[in-house]
């Protein structure tokens, strides 16, 4: 079934556009939802959660791309629900080496008074994102918005898990330079 | 401070089209090797989701007597006949249409052929406004300047924008929605329609200041417990309760719809201080599909 027709049904308040969204995207939110949480029982409730908030949302929310609405709804829910038991500790998941990684764009010791507004920094991201070849930017994004691990990305790429590092290291390295010429770190 | 936590939040507003590429890239959007979640666990997540589903629906009830009344005022109600059906445009059916029966309410305005372009901002929410983040983002925040033609609040009340609203907005859904139409969309015998929601407390008035007409009324629906055996998910019963406010102005041919979940009360301040202002276009019938509008359910 294609999104507006699914889209549709959540408008006629059909329980069926809950199946129909499962059908389709349940692979899609399970797995952002997997690689930020790294726990099954976890990733499936915050899978559920995203399909009750769909129901709350739609209407009056018109998604214009479907599937990137759910990613987002899932990523937030699974940040959430992050930030909610792990608030203490530290270490081990791929989202600690993404946010790692992400260090090196912005280091420490920043001016207190340069606060960012987040809307500025998306623009910029958004910005930078502009300047790579698509691949990379497909890497660039699985790797830091859907938190995919090295060993994921290299299969998807093609390229060895060295050259994948390169790839995203090289990329960062262009994003803190973007951010600095940007004014912005 | 700017960190990599913000940078890594801010990772969220990356346009739409590169995250549906990405994800093509990882696989996660093909179809084959669906999930099939294990029963028990999801049931506890949808029973947890159903209560949060309805602890967002209660809220204060007005138990007054539905009182329509008549006369020289912009806006016409009517109770339809429950076998009474509208055909309502829709591309999704064999006959490029829809037959829709047991509307609750039938709203209609007077038979103008254009209508002036509105645009409006509000001048007083029960909320401060985070600023406009670029995008598609469901957490996209709005500016103090502004103008719309659709506000809706509802995603400003949760994830990144969560530590800027009251505590007891968080887990309501629509706080508040305001949305400007045009009478023109009605021109031959159209009309704006309640499908499922039935109205209490109908009130009409007539604003001097911004020289409108306004009918106000509560709109509650009960919706059952159900399951849905295919996923195993399971939604408590809950009362789903609006208030609304609709502002029309027959001269110029524009509608506002005010509506939330917040009372009345906040959803007539709300209405009260709206800045409207005209964009200079016309609209007529041929700019919109179909003759219908639904007030509640989100699609026309």
């Amino acid at each position: 079934m294609d999104d507006e027709a699914i889209l549709n049904l959540y408008r006629l308040r059909q329980t069926a556009a809950l199946t129909e969204t499962e059908a389709k995207y349940g692979r899609l939110c399970f797995c952002v939802a997997d690689r930020i949480l790294n726990s099954r029982e976890d990733a499936e409730e915050c899978v559920n959660d995203t399909w009750l908030h769909a129901w709350n949302a739609i209407p009056p929310e018109k998604p214009k791309l479907f599937s990137a609405w759910l990613s987002r709804v899932t990523r937030n829910l699974a940040l959430s629900r992050l930030r909610e038991t792990h608030a203490a500790k530290r270490g081990g998941s791929e989202v600690d080496l993404v946010l790692d990684e992400l260090a090196e764009c912005i280091p420490g010791g920043t001016d207190p008074q340069r606060v960012l507004e987040a809307n500025e920094l998306a623009e910029a991201v958004n910005r930078f994102l502009a300047t790579l070849k698509p691949l990379e930017r497909d890497a660039f994004v699985a790797r830091y918005f859907y938190a995919a691990s090295l060993a994921e990305l290299s299969a998807r790429t093609g390229w060895t898990v060295g050259k994948t590092k390169t790839v995203l290291r090289r990329a960062r390295l262009k994003l803190q330079t973007y951010l600095k010429e940007e004014g912005l770190c | 401070m700017l960190n990599h936590d913000s940078l890594f939040d801010a990772m969220s507003g990356i346009s739409d089209d590169y995250l549906a590429s990405a994800a093509d890239l990882l696989g996660d959007t093909k179809e084959d090797n669906l999930m099939h979640f294990d029963s028990s666990r999801n049931q506890a997540g949808a029973r947890k989701a159903g209560r949060i589903l309805l602890i967002a629906a209660v809220l204060v009830c007005l138990f007054t007597v539905t009182a329509f009344a008549a006369g020289l005022f912009s806006i016409s109600t009517r109770v339809p006949d429950a076998k009474e059906t509208f055909q309502i445009h829709w591309d999704d059916s064999e006959n490029g249409y829809l037959e829709w029966s047991d509307a609750k309410l039938v709203l209609t305005f007077p038979a103008v052929a254009e209508s002036r372009e509105i645009e409006f901002r509000p001048g007083w929410l029960p909320f401060d406004l985070p600023k406009e983040l670029p995008g598609s983002a469901p957490w996209n925040g709005i500016d103090k300047d502004t103008w719309f033609r659709r506000f809706a609040s509802e995603s400003l009340c949760w994830s990144e924008n969560e530590g800027k609203y009251p505590e007891e907005y968080r887990k309501i859904d629509q706080p508040i929605l305001i949305e400007a139409y045009s009478m023109a969309q009605f021109h031959d015998g159209g009309a704006m329609l309640m499908l499922y929601q039935t109205p209490e407390n109908v009130t009409e008035e007539h604003w001097d200041e911004p020289g409108v007409d306004v009918l106000s009324f509560h709109g509650k629906q009960h919706f059952e417990e159900r399951d849905i055996p295919e996923m195993d998910l399971h939604i408590d019963a809950y009362d789903l309760e609006y208030d609304y406010a609709l502002l029309s102005n027959a001269e110029q041919g524009w509608i506002i719809e005010v509506c939330g979940q917040l009372g009345m009360d906040t959803v007539r301040r709300v209405a009260e201080n709206l800045e409207i202002r005209e964009t200079g276009n016309t609209l007529t019938q041929a700019d919109f599909q179909n003759k219908y509008l639904f007030i509640d359910g989100g699609v026309g």
